[in-house]
């Protein structure tokens, strides 16, 4: 993006995320309840306890994360759909490293988790890249169909193979070794110690994204292909490694579910979580530092949605519809801009034409 | 060995046909915005639209028609919303595609809940009014093929007669010529008079309306209730078969019957004591790879073309 046009970009954002809110607002007041107090639930819901502001801040990382993730494939020119089944075998790979080897110290137990759920993530996404660069597979359509593979084979395993023998539990895989677990930081929320590694994470793509010379010969691959295999750039291995280190990330997020939050695979493991953060990256049209910040405003509105559907009884659905509606206007925001400038400009003419006449 | 010999009955393909019809149906409207050049991936949150839409219209009026009727209702806006945001906005129509998913969830989970206090699967009290099965005593009385093609649900017929339909429509009239000049040869296409603009708002509110269609046989046809996010990535198997049958519409039905068949192969399996769950991934790996064998055969052949030439 060159730096002139940033205002402008700035701009069309406020503008969109205010017509969303405002549709929002519009469809709570169409369903009969009080869109002010709606909105108002909904700060409260995200900021008004240490609990809430805990797990916003838990949210957030949560998108962040699967929103670099859906950044740094597509800055390369190929598109991670697929990050919700690399986030269940990420997780479901940590889920079985961390219960296999109960009673390791921790020192050693939860990096090699961590390495099996990149490496469980990374080789699920290995596959489309190949497809896509061997044989030009699309790969937006085998990564999301792979997506629903993966989740029924986690389904599969959770109830069958690795179906945990212990009581009360009646979908899930054998209990991790607490030991293993990340501490919270804030009392009964979701805010783990994983929002150290994931800062870490955050800051380490967007320097390579922004600062590297790997992160400016993917963006030359993403934007113009031939360009950049012209200029002596292993386009097609950028695009694998992207994609791999994408499909790595989505697996740490799903360990990071294992072991902040559940203690053992559950098939609810997550919840569109990379949807989600792909939403958020759109958006902000993968620019990294737009992520991080804009992960905190979607984390907002998917938390305070919760409290918002609890204590209103307004469905949290509305938080998807609402994000959707600013993905669309984003992504009209040219066409829109250039529609009212050309309208414009015809007024201008034929006003000029009238009074030339006049004349 | 011998069990493996019991699944394959007349079961085996009455399901194969049964759980083709969304994917055939949504894939014949996935064809036409690919005829213009705008794939559109968003047929899987269209279908699920039309899958409320036709619920909720049978539910308000006990009649399976208006379910139907709101079904194209649902699908024309639809049409028109991808239109506008691609065509007239410009928008990146992959961005949009995945817009109008996310969107679809979101606003019929929120319609569920505030139309019926229901959240999950919808029940009906009193039962749904849902789409009648045709039955010809001449067509039972032929062996196989007569059951096979009896005793469906009325849009699977519909499905079948609109493969022919398209086909015709596409291929052999003026309509389907401009249609497919839209995509190849906009320009020429408006040097000859024609807009290219408006064969593609016709083709996204064609598809449209057929994703909505294929959402209505899904829920008043096929599994009579709605439940959130029943379209479960048919869509995208649809955009798959329109990949694989290269949006010919003969070509694309038979991509999603080899895909039902897979469906269909993998529910008999647990007959044999296979986990649902794991079966149930049988369709989506087995779509991948039906993309990935139809890409290396184009691939291999293009190969021997190209030494065939270089050789004369």
């Amino acid at each position: 993006m060159k730096r002139g046009h940033r205002p402008d970009y700035l701009l069309a954002l406020g503008v969109s995320v205010g017509l969303a809110l405002l549709l929002g607002a519009g469809i709570m007041a169409l369903t009969g309840h009080p869109p002010l107090e709606g909105y108002q639930l909904m700060l409260q819901g995200a900021f008004g306890t240490p609990r809430a502001i805990g797990n916003t801040l838990a949210k957030a990382a949560t998108l962040c994360l699967t929103g670099l993730a859906t950044a740094i494939a597509a800055q390369a020119g190929i598109f991670n759909v697929g990050g919700e089944g690399q986030l269940y075998l990420g997780a479901m790979a940590s889920a079985v490293v961390g219960a296999k080897l109960a009673g390791l110290s921790p020192w050693l137990g939860v990096p090699l988790a961590l390495l099996a759920a990149m490496a469980a993530g990374g080789v699920y996404a290995w596959v489309p890249a190949m497809l896509k660069v061997k044989l030009r597979v699309n790969e937006v359509i085998t990564t999301i169909l792979l997506n629903s593979a993966a989740i029924y084979f986690c389904t599969y395993l959770t109830n069958g193979p690795l179906k945990t023998m212990e009581r009360g539990i009646s979908s899930g895989t054998d209990a991790i070794d607490p030991a293993f677990m990340f501490e919270r930081l804030i009392r009964r929320s979701s805010l783990t110690e994983s929002i150290f590694l994931t800062a870490a994470i955050a800051f380490l793509v967007w320097y390579v994204m922004r600062k590297t010379t790997a992160g400016f010969q993917m963006k030359l691959t993403g934007q113009n292909g031939r360009f950049a295999h012209y200029s002596g750039i292993r386009s097609d291995r950028l695009a694998v490694g992207s994609m791999v280190v994408s499909g790595a990330i989505c697996g740490l997020v799903g360990m990071f579910e294992v072991f902040g939050l559940h203690g053992r695979f559950i098939t609810t493991v997550s919840n569109e979580f990379y949807y989600d953060g792909m939403l958020v990256a759109m958006i902000v049209r993968y620019n990294p530092l737009g992520i991080i910040l804009m992960s905190l405003f979607f984390g907002a509105m998917k938390i305070g949605g919760s409290a918002m559907e609890l204590n209103a009884g307004i469905p949290s659905s509305l938080v998807v519809i609402i994000q959707s509606i600013i993905i669309f206007f984003m992504a009209a925001e040219q066409g829109i801009v250039s529609a009212l400038r050309a309208r414009h400009a015809q007024r201008k003419a034929a006003q000029t034409l009238r009074k030339e006449a006049q004349e | 060995m011998n069990e493996l010999i019991s699944i394959v009955n007349l079961g085996l393909f009455q399901n194969t046909l049964r759980t083709a019809t969304p994917v055939v149906l949504c894939a014949l409207g996935c064809l036409m915005t690919d005829h213009v050049g705008m794939m559109n991936i968003g047929c899987d949150g269209m279908m699920l639209i039309g899958a409320f839409a036709a619920v909720m219209g049978s539910w308000v009026s006990g009649s399976w028609m208006v379910g139907i009727l709101f079904g194209l209702m649902a699908g024309l806006l639809l049409g028109l919303l991808y239109g506008v945001f691609v065509i007239k906005f410009k928008s990146d129509e992959f961005i949009i595609g995945v817009a109008l998913n996310i969107f679809a969830g979101g606003l019929t989970t929120f319609l569920l809940r505030e139309l019926t206090g229901q959240s999950g699967t919808f029940h009906a009290e009193g039962g749904l009014s849902t789409l009648p099965r045709l039955q010809s005593d001449w067509l039972e009385q032929i062996p196989v093929i007569g059951q096979l093609l009896n005793n469906n649900t009325l849009l699977v017929y519909v499905a079948w007669a609109l493969v022919a339909v398209c086909w015709v429509v596409i291929y052999r009239t003026p309509f389907g010529f401009w249609l497919r000049a839209a995509g190849e040869h906009p320009q020429s296409l408006r040097s000859a008079g024609k807009s290219p603009e408006r064969m593609k708002y016709i083709a996204s509110l064609l598809c449209g309306v057929l994703a909505c269609l294929s959402g209505a046989h899904l829920s008043l046809g096929y599994l009579s209730t709605f439940s959130e996010n029943m379209s479960n990535s048919r869509g995208f198997i649809a955009v798959a078969c329109v990949i694989f049958g290269r949006s010919n519409p003969p070509k694309v039905f038979l991509a999603a019957l080899l895909f039902g068949f897979i469906d269909a192969l993998g529910m008999r399996l647990q007959s044999l004591g296979i986990s649902s769950a794991l079966t149930a991934t049988f369709p989506y790996l087995g779509t991948v790879l039906m993309m990935v064998l139809l890409v290396w055969r184009n691939d291999r052949k293009k190969k021997r073309l190209a030494r065939q030439t270089a050789k004369a």
